[in-house]
C-alpha cells in the first residue's frame, strides 16, 4: 500500500507539472479568458497589473503620511484634480494646465500684492456629479494654512485670502510676493472636495482610502496588498479604455523584476538598484524600456557642516577631491546610459536655475588632497590616517539600511577615502530613525540620501539657507539638515524664492550654486535615474514624468491581447 | 485530561504576557516613532505632541498596562507605521501564513512518512543511502539559500533554457493579478514557497520516522506477528507504522511552532504578504503595537501546538496518562 | 575515569587473552570508524586553514575594488568571478569565512560552557533553581529570536561581538535544558550517592562526577550549536541585520546576491551558499560520529 501511495503521489506531481507547462505554452497572446479563476494565469481582459514598490502610508494627502511618493503616484494623482501638469518643451520642463483647468492661471499685481487668478473648467465635476468649484480651492488653502498635522504648509501660509467671485473662478492674494506659486494646488496636495469634507473630520474620512474622485480613476485601497483603479464614469477628460489597473505592492525590487519578467506584471517603475539594472541589461523580450536622468531627484553625500571634521572647509574640500564621482556614477548607472555625476545641489528638472559647473572642479586628485590637508596642519599618522592636534580625520556615515545602491556607494567611498587618508565607518539606520532622530537632531557626520522635488520651482533655500537650519529658536523645524551656512549665498537663495522675475531668479540661483560649490558644503552625486519598463501589450503614450511618475497618463493607455 | 489542559493554558498566559512586555520594552528602547516629526513644520513641538498622544513619555509599565487593558477588550491599537488597525492587519496576514503552514505540514508529513518508511524498510539499500544523504544536505542548507536556488533552477532556469512563455512555478506572491481561490495558478505559486519552508522539516522528520520505524520493526510484538505468519506488508501497516507514527506526530506538533520563524524567510523571498513579511516590515520601523500583537498571536499558536503535541501523545499512546 | 571494559580478543599464537581498553581509547576507535566524521574533520580543518590563512592564500587584497572592471563571470583571473564593485569573489569568500566560522564556533563554545554550568546546577539542585531555569527558557522560546537579535543589533551596533553575545544568549538556554535533563537522570545514580556520602561539596560532585559523564551529549550539542549558529548568522545577515562593511560574512554575500537570481550575475549566488552547506554538513557528520562514539547503542540503525 505504501508503494501504491508513493506512485500515486508521483503521478499527481507529474500531471501537475505537465498541466502547468501546457498552460504556459498557450502564451500570453491567447484570447482573453472570461473568468479570472480559470487558472491559466491571464488576468481578465482589460486589466493591467502593475508593480508598486511601496504602499501608501495613508490617503489623506494633507497629513504627515502624504510624504509617500507611491501613495501619490497610485492614488493622489489618479483621483485628485490639480492646477498643473508637467510637459517637456525643448530641453526644459514647464507647467501646463491640467484638464481640470480652463487655461493657465494669470498673475497680476493688485494694490502692490501678487494675485493669481485660477479658472476651473466648466466641465470639471466630481464623481458624484457635483462641480469642482473655487470653494474647493479655498477649502484646500484654508486646511493647509491652519490645519493640524499638516505635512508642510510652505506657500499656503503666504496666502492672505482666497476670493471666489464665481464658482469657477478663484483669486488668491499673497501677503508677500511668492515666486514659487506654481507649486500650489498641484502635485503637492491637489484640490480637495469641500462639499464632501467641509466641516467634517477630513483625516478620518480620507486616510484609509475614499471612493470619490475628481480625476480619471476611482481608487480602492487594499492596504498592504494592492490598489485597484477603475475608470471614473464622470471624468471630464479622456476616459480610460482599460477596465482596471491593479497596483500590486511588492516591496522587493528584485521580486518586482522577477514578476515582470515572468509576465505577471505588465509595467514597473523600479528604483535604479544594481539588481534591477543587471536584469535590464540581460534584456527582457516582449518589453520596452526607457531610462532617463532627467528626474526630480538628487542624491548626494551630505556632510554635517556644524560638526567636526566637516565644520572645517578644508576637510570638506579634501574629501571631495578624494573620491572619483565619475567612476561611481558610471559603475552604478553606466549600464543604463547614465554616466555623468551631478555638479550642483539641484535636481535636473530645476536645471534652468542651476550652475552646471558648480562642482566640476571636484574630481579625484590625491595631490590636491595632500596639499590641502598639509596646508591646514594635518599629518598622516602611523596607520595612514590624517591627524591634527590629537584627532584623526575619521567619521561615520549613516544612511538608510537595506538600500543596496547606497550600501555599494558607501563601500566605494570607504575604499577611496581610505586610500586618501580618511577613515570612514559605515553604520546604517532605519529611515524613520535617520530622518527624524539623527538628521533632524544633527547628531551625524555624513549621510547619503536623495531629495525629491514636487514642483518645477527650485527649493534650494529650504536645504541651504542659514535660516532653515533646525535650531531651538525655530522649534527645531527646518530642512537644512546639513547645517549649511554660507552667508554670502543666503540673500541670493532668498531672491530665488521670492522674486517673481524669472530672469532674476535664474541669475541669483546660478550665483548661489557657485558659492556653495566653492564652499563644498556637500557632495552631489547622481540624479537617481528613473526607469520605466512596460510590456509590449500596453499601447499608448507610456512615458516618464519626473514629478507625476510614469503612471500619470494611464487613462490614455490601451491593452492588447 | 481537562484539568491538565487547563493547567497548561493557565500557566502559559503569564509567560506570553511577559514575552510581550519584553518585546515592547525592547522596541521602545531602540526606536522612536515620533522622531519623523522633527523635520516637519512643528519641529520639536510636534515631536512632543506626538509623544504625548502616543503615551511615549510614560514609563514602560504603564504603556504596557494601557495596551493590555485595551487588548483584552479586543482593541489591539493602530500600527505606528501604516495607521491601519492592528487586528485586521494581523488577520489578513495570518490568512496567508496559515495557508503556507497548512500545505507545508501536509506535504512534510506525507513525504516524511513515505520517505522514512521506505528508508526503514529498505534499510542499507541504495535508495536508503541516497535519501539519507539528501536529508543531511537538506538539514545543512540554509533555507533561504534553498529558496533562491529553487527559483534559479526550477523556475527562471527552465524558462530560459526551454524558451517557455512563463515560468513553470510562480514565485511572486500566491496569486496572479487579483484572482483568488484554489486553482492551478494557486498551486503553481505554492510549490516553491512551501518547499522552501519545509525542506528542513522534511529532512528532519523523515530521519525521525526512519529511526522510529526501525525501533518498532525490531520490537518483540512485530517479530511475534511475523512468526505467526502475518504477511510483511500487513505487519508494517497494521502494527509498525501505527506505532511508529506516535513519536513523529508529537515531534511534528512541536516543530510547527518553529515554522512561524521559517515563514519570515519564505515570505520575504517569495513576496507573500503574510505574518513573516508583516514582522519584518514592522521590525524595520519599530512599529511597537504591531510587534507586540504579533508576538502574542504567534506565542498563542506555539503554545497551542505544544499543547496539541502533549495531548496527542497522551491520546495515541495508551501507556501514558496525562495528569 | 578509566573504567576498564573488556573489548577485544586478540589472537596471539593460539592464546586467547582478553584485553582491557580505556573509555577514551574506545571512544577514539568508535569515532574513527565513522568514515563520514573523519572526512568531515579533514575538510573542516582544511576550510579553516584556507579561510584564516586568507592573508597568504587569497589572490587579491581584501576588499580590493575595481570599479572599471565591474562584475564579471568566473574566468582565469577570477576563479569565482567578481561582484558589482569588481571585488574578487574568491578572496571575499575566504575572508567572509573567517567571520562565519568565528561566529559559529564562538557561539557554540560560549553557549555550551554557560549552558552546561547552569543546566548542571539547575538539574542537580532541582526544585527552585530548576523551575526558574525552565520558566526562563520557556519565555525565550516564545519571544521570536530574530526580533531580539535584530533589536539588539540595531541598538548596540552591527558588530560581530554583538552577534556572538546575543546568539550565545539565546542558545545557552537550549543547551541548559538538555543538560538539566541528563543531570536529573544521573543524579539518582549510586556513584553520586556515594560521592555525597563521602562528604564531597556540590561543586566537586558536579564538576568531577556529573559533567564528565555527560560529556558525550555535551560535545554533540557543541556541534549542533555550531551548525545552528552558522545558519542563524547567515540568515540574519541575509535579512539585513548582520555585520556592516567592510566586514563581510557568507550570509552578507548572499544578501547582496539575492537580486541577481535569473540574471547573468547569478553566479554570485552559488559559492557562499555552498560554503555554508559544506561547513554545516561537516559539522553535522562530526556530531553524528561523536554521538555514535559515545553511545554505541544509538549506532546502527
Amino acid at each position: 500500500m505504501i508503494r501504491a501511495r508513493r506512485s500515486l503521489i508521483a503521478l499527481v506531481a507529474l500531471l501537475a507539472i505537465v498541466l502547468a507547462a501546457c498552460g504556459s505554452s498557450g502564451g500570453s497572446k491567447s484570447a482573453p479568458k472570461t473568468s479570472s479563476t480559470t487558472g491559466f494565469g491571464a488576468a481578465p481582459s482589460g486589466t493591467i497589473v502593475v508593480g508598486a514598490e511601496q504602499d501608501a502610508a495613508c490617503a489623506d494627502w494633507i497629513d504627515k503620511c502624504a510624504a509617500s511618493s507611491w501613495g501619490a503616484w497610485m492614488m493622489q494623482y489618479q483621483t485628485m484634480p490639480r492646477v498643473f501638469d508637467y510637459a517637456k518643451q525643448g530641453s526644459d520642463w514647464v507647467e501646463v494646465p491640467n484638464v481640470a483647468m480652463a487655461g493657465m492661471p494669470t498673475v497680476t499685481d493688485v494694490g502692490g500684492k501678487q494675485t493669481v487668478t485660477y479658472k476651473i473648467s466648466d466641465a470639471a465635476i466630481w464623481s458624484d456629479g457635483q462641480p469642482i468649484t473655487s470653494n474647493d480651492m479655498k477649502y484646500t488653502a484654508t486646511q493647509l494654512a491652519s490645519g493640524k498635522n499638516v505635512y508642510d504648509p510652505t506657500g499656503y501660509d503666504q496666502i492672505e485670502s482666497v476670493a471666489t467671485p464665481d464658482p469657477k473662478t478663484a483669486v488668491v492674494t499673497f501677503k508677500k510676493p511668492f515666486a514659487s506659486w506654481t507649486q500650489l494646488f498641484s502635485a503637492d496636495y491637489g484640490i480637495q472636495p469641500s462639499h464632501l469634507l467641509e466641516g467634517k473630520n477630513r483625516d478620518q474620512l480620507m486616510k484609509n482610502g475614499y471612493s470619490w474622485s475628481g480625476g480619471p480613476w476611482i481608487a480602492k485601497w487594499n492596504k498592504g496588498v494592492s490598489v485597484t483603479l477603475t475608470p471614473n464614469p464622470k471624468f471630464y477628460g479622456t476616459k480610460p479604455t482599460v477596465q482596471k489597473v491593479i497596483f500590486k505592492i511588492l516591496a522587493d525590487t528584485a521580486a518586482q523584476f522577477q514578476a515582470f519578467k515572468a509576465g505577471e506584471l505588465l509595467a514597473i517603475y523600479p528604483q535604479p538598484e544594481p539588481s534591477a539594472i543587471a536584469a535590464i541589461k540581460g534584456g527582457v523580450p516582449g518589453t520596452q524600456a526607457v531610462y532617463t536622468a532627467d528626474t526630480a531627484n538628487l542624491e548626494a553625500v551630505w556632510m554635517n557642516n556644524s560638526r567636526a571634521p566637516f565644520d572645517n572647509k578644508v576637510v570638506r574640500q579634501a574629501v571631495a577631491y578624494s573620491i572619483d564621482r565619475n567612476a561611481i556614477v558610471k559603475r552604478l548607472f553606466g549600464d543604463i546610459g547614465v554616466e555623468k555625476p551631478m555638479q550642483n545641489l539641484q535636481p535636473p528638472i530645476n536645471s534652468r536655475f542651476a550652475d552646471p559647473n558648480a562642482w566640476s572642479q571636484y574630481t579625484l586628485n590625491l595631490d590636491k588632497v595632500n596639499s590641502l590637508m598639509t596646508g591646514d596642519g594635518w599629518k598622516k599618522d602611523g596607520s595612514g590616517v590624517w591627524a591634527k592636534g590629537g584627532k584623526t580625520a575619521s567619521f561615520t556615515i549613516e544612511s538608510t539600511a537595506g538600500n543596496k545602491r547606497r550600501e555599494l556607494t558607501e563601500q566605494i567611498l570607504q575604499q577611496e577615502l581610505q586610500q586618501a587618508g580618511f577613515k570612514m565607518t559605515i553604520a546604517n539606520k532605519s529611515a524613520d530613525d535617520l530622518f527624524g532622530k539623527i538628521l533632524g537632531a544633527g547628531t551625524y557626520q555624513m549621510t547619503i540620501y536623495a531629495q525629491t522635488a514636487t514642483s518645477l520651482n527650485p527649493g534650494l533655500c529650504a536645504v541651504a539657507c542659514t535660516s532653515a537650519i533646525p535650531t531651538k529658536a525655530n522649534g527645531q523645524s527646518g530642512n537644512n539638515l546639513s547645517r549649511i551656512s554660507v552667508p554670502a549665498a543666503d540673500p541670493l537663495l532668498a531672491t530665488v524664492d521670492s522674486n517673481p522675475d524669472v530672469q532674476a531668479r535664474i541669475t541669483a540661483g546660478k550665483q548661489a550654486d557657485r558659492l556653495l560649490g566653492d564652499d563644498q558644503v556637500s557632495i552631489p552625486l547622481d540624479p537617481l535615474p528613473n526607469i520605466v519598463l512596460w510590456s509590449d501589450r500596453i499601447g499608448g503614450p507610456v512615458a516618464d514624468n519626473p514629478v507625476l511618475s510614469m503612471f500619470w497618463n494611464m487613462n490614455l493607455w490601451t491593452l492588447k491581447g | 485530561m481537562v484539568a491538565y489542559i487547563l493547567r497548561r493554558v493557565l500557566y502559559s498566559i503569564p509567560v506570553i504576557l511577559i514575552a510581550a512586555l519584553i518585546l515592547l520594552w525592547g522596541v521602545r528602547e531602540t526606536f522612536d516613532p515620533c522622531a519623523q516629526f522633527r523635520t516637519s513644520r512643528g519641529g520639536q513641538a510636534s515631536v512632543e505632541r506626538c509623544r504625548k498622544a502616543d503615551h511615549l513619555d510614560e514609563p514602560i509599565t504603564s504603556q504596557y498596562w494601557s495596551w493590555l487593558t485595551k487588548a483584552v477588550q479586543g482593541d489591539l491599537g493602530q500600527s505606528e507605521r501604516t495607521n491601519a488597525d492592528v487586528g485586521s492587519t494581523i488577520a489578513t496576514a495570518m490568512w496567508y501564513t496559515i495557508q503556507l503552514i497548512f500545505w507545508g505540514v501536509l506535504l512534510s508529513a506525507l513525504l516524511a512518512i513515505a520517505l522514512g518508511v521506505y528508508s526503514a524498510v529498505r534499510q542499507y539499500s541504495v535508495g536508503d543511502y541516497i535519501l539519507t544523504t539528501l536529508s543531511f544536505i537538506g538539514l545543512a542548507m540554509p533555507p533561504f539559500w534553498f529558496g533562491l536556488i529553487a527559483i534559479q533552477f526550477l523556475a527562471v532556469g527552465p524558462k530560459n533554457w526551454f524558451g517557455l512563455d512563463r515560468t513553470i512555478f510562480g514565485f511572486v506572491g500566491l496569486h496572479n493579478g487579483d484572482s483568488t481561490g484554489f486553482d492551478l495558478d494557486y498551486v503553481r505559486h505554492l510549490v516553491l514557497p512551501v518547499l522552501t519552508l519545509t525542506v528542513q522539516s522534511i529532512a528532519e522528520w523523515s530521519r525521525f520516522q526512519r529511526a522510529s520505524m526501525l525501533d518498532v520493526m525490531s520490537a518483540d510484538y512485530v517479530r511475534t506477528a511475523r512468526a505467526k505468519g502475518v504477511r510483511r506488508r500487513d505487519v508494517l501497516v497494521k502494527h509498525a507504522l501505527r506505532n511508529a507514527l506516535i513519536p513523529l506526530v508529537t515531534v511534528m506538533a512541536l516543530d510547527i511552532g518553529g515554522l512561524f520563524g521559517g515563514v519570515i524567510i519564505t515570505e520575504k523571498i517569495f513576496a507573500i504578504p503574510g505574518m513573516g513579511r508583516l514582522f519584518l516590515d514592522s521590525l524595520q520601523q519599530g512599529d511597537a503595537p504591531m510587534l507586540v500583537a504579533w508576538t502574542v498571536v504567534t506565542a498563542v499558536f506555539v503554545v497551542l501546538f505544544n499543547l496539541i503535541a502533549d495531548i496527542l501523545y497522551g491520546v495515541l499512546d495508551p501507556r501514558i496518562r496525562l495528569a | 575515569m578509566t573504567t576498564p571494559a573488556i573489548e577485544e580478543v586478540r589472537a596471539e599464537e593460539g592464546v586467547f587473552e582478553p584485553v582491557a581498553r580505556s573509555q577514551w581509547q574506545l571512544f577514539r576507535r568508535r569515532f574513527f570508524r565513522h568514515r563520514g566524521a573523519i572526512i568531515s574533520m579533514v575538510v573542516l580543518i582544511l576550510l579553516a586553514i584556507l579561510c584564516f590563512g586568507a592573508g597568504f592564500i587569497a589572490p587579491y587584497a581584501n576588499n580590493q575594488q575595481d570599479l572599471l572592471l565591474g562584475p564579471v563571470s568566473p574566468n582565469a583571473h577570477h576563479w569565482l568571478g567578481t561582484d558589482e564593485l569588481g571585488r574578487d569573489q574568491l578572496t571575499r569568500l575566504l575572508y567572509a569565512g573567517q567571520l562565519s566560522l568565528k561566529i559559529g564556533f564562538a557561539v557554540a563554545i560560549i553557549s555550551t560552557i554557560v549552558g552546561t554550568m547552569i543546566g548542571a546546577v539547575a538539574g542537580y539542585f532541582g526544585r527552585a533553581a530548576d523551575q526558574l531555569l525552565m520558566r526562563l527558557t520557556d519565555l525565550f522560546l516564545l519571544v521570536p529570536a530574530i526580533a531580539i537579535l535584530a533589536l539588539a543589533l540595531e541598538k548596540f551596533g552591527h558588530t560581530d561581538t554583538v552577534i556572538i553575545l546575543f546568539l550565545s544568549l539565546l542558545f545557552w538556554m537550549y543547551v541548559a535544558r538538555i543538560v538539566r535533563g541528563d543531570v536529573l537522570q544521573l543524579k539518582e545514580k549510586e556513584f553520586i550517592e556515594a560521592a555525597r556520602a563521602s562528604g564531597a561539596s556540590w561543586l566537586r560532585i558536579v564538576v568531577r562526577h556529573i559533567i564528565p559523564n555527560i560529556i558525550g551529549p555535551i560535545m554533540v550539542n557543541v556541534t549542533l550549536g555550531v551548525a545552528t549558529a552558522i545558519i542563524t548568522e547567515s540568515t540574519l545577515s541575509f535579512l539585513g541585520f548582520g555585520v556592516q562593511p567592510p566586514q563581510t560574512s557568507w550570509g552578507n554575500m548572499l544578501s547582496d546576491a539575492e537580486g541577481y537570481v535569473g540574471t547573468s550575475k547569478s553566479y554570485l549566488l552559488y559559492a557562499p551558499g555552498i560554503m555554508i552547506l559544506i561547513t554545516v554538513l561537516c559539522v553535522n557528520f562530526i556530531g553524528d560520529g561523536l554521538r555514535d562514539a559515545f553511545d554505541p547503542q544509538s549506532e546502527k540503525h
